[in-house]
């Protein structure tokens, strides 16, 4: 296919090193230029208008079916082929304007694609329970005394537990993102997600990726041992992935 | 190359935006959108209100 059907535009999912088992996957097309593939499907132009996409962003449902479908094209091309993803919503009127903008990024891509081959995304995340931490840093029992000064020694002591606490959590997750960057090949440790948005009690203390070559167990082992030596404290780690290397396509600055 | 996982495996949403939201290779495409540019505080207040809204509805059970 040439051009996409009218009303509709090339969603690029991402870049790929050309591979001819990609002609298998079913669902997408692919515009290839000197070597590396884009990988695309034609989309429906008013989905992804300006105006409406705050509005669509906003919807739950919409934003879930279309980042998973973004997610399993990478998931697909990654089985096949290395691959560079791209950011959610990269659209094109015409084929030509997709040649352009492979043409113009094929350094980056072809050194990004140099980097990530033959290696996979993992993501580590460290979940804290705070009440079972501050358990652990213990504390001095409440004096006797009036009943006004042991309260405002109670509060004083509650506030010292939390600034420990949160001390400690620090601690907990450079240590282990240390660690762990130590078996990969790239880390990044991103922001975590707040309480608000997973919706758990715990409080989450590491959002770390991990580049890592593929089938190599390392990481997973050493998060295996982190989460037997920091479950004490309240700890526990969740592994993900294997992804696409979505952490790891831009440049490193 | 990634092992061939399930595509039905289940990811949680928020795993998803913060990966293909918010991370991979910006391109400036010629039609509408760099999602770069908006303001993902929009995402994150309606999942915030989704998952505010669940912890109710498994709350009243």
């Amino acid at each position: 296919m040439i051009e996409a059907p009218a009303g509709t535009a090339w969603y690029v999912y991402g870049v790929a090193e050309d591979d001819p088992t990609l002609a298998r996957l079913e669902g997408v097309e692919l515009i290839r230029d000197s070597g590396l593939t884009a990988v695309v499907r034609a989309v429906p132009l008013e989905e992804y208008d300006e105006a409406a996409l705050p509005e669509r962003l906003n919807d739950r449902d919409w934003l879930e079916r279309n980042a998973r479908a973004h997610e399993d094209v990478l998931q697909e091309v990654a089985a096949v082929t290395a691959v560079v993803p791209l950011r959610f919503g990269a659209i094109y009127r015409s084929r030509d304007q997709v040649l352009g903008m492979l043409d113009e990024r094929a350094g980056e891509f072809r050194s990004t694609l140099e980097r990530v081959r033959g290696h996979v995304e993992l993501g580590v995340k460290a979940w804290v329970d705070l009440p079972s931490l501050e358990r652990t840093l213990g504390g001095d029992e409440v004096a006797a005394g009036s009943a006004g000064a042991a309260y405002l020694q109670r509060r004083r002591q509650e506030q010292e537990r939390s600034r420990q606490a949160t001390a400690r959590c620090a601690e907990l997750a450079e240590e282990a993102h240390r660690r762990l960057s130590e078996v990969a090949v790239a880390a990044v440790a991103n922001r975590p997600q707040p309480r608000e948005l997973t919706g758990r009690t715990e409080a989450m203390v590491l959002n770390g990726a991990y580049l890592v070559r593929s089938g190599d167990d390392l990481l997973r082992l050493e998060v295996e041992r982190l989460g037997k030596e920091h479950s004490s404290d309240g700890v526990e780690y969740e592994l993900t992935g294997p992804w696409p290397p979505h952490n790891f396509a831009e440049e490193r600055t | 190359m990634v092992e061939r996982r399930s595509l039905a495996e289940q990811v949680t949403l928020l795993d998803l935006v913060d990966r293909v939201l918010n991370k991979g290779v910006v391109v400036t495409g010629d039609v509408t959108l760099s999602v770069a540019d908006v303001d993902l505080v929009y995402v994150g207040l309606r999942l915030l209100l989704a998952s505010a809204a669940t912890l109710e509805r498994e709350a009243a059970r």
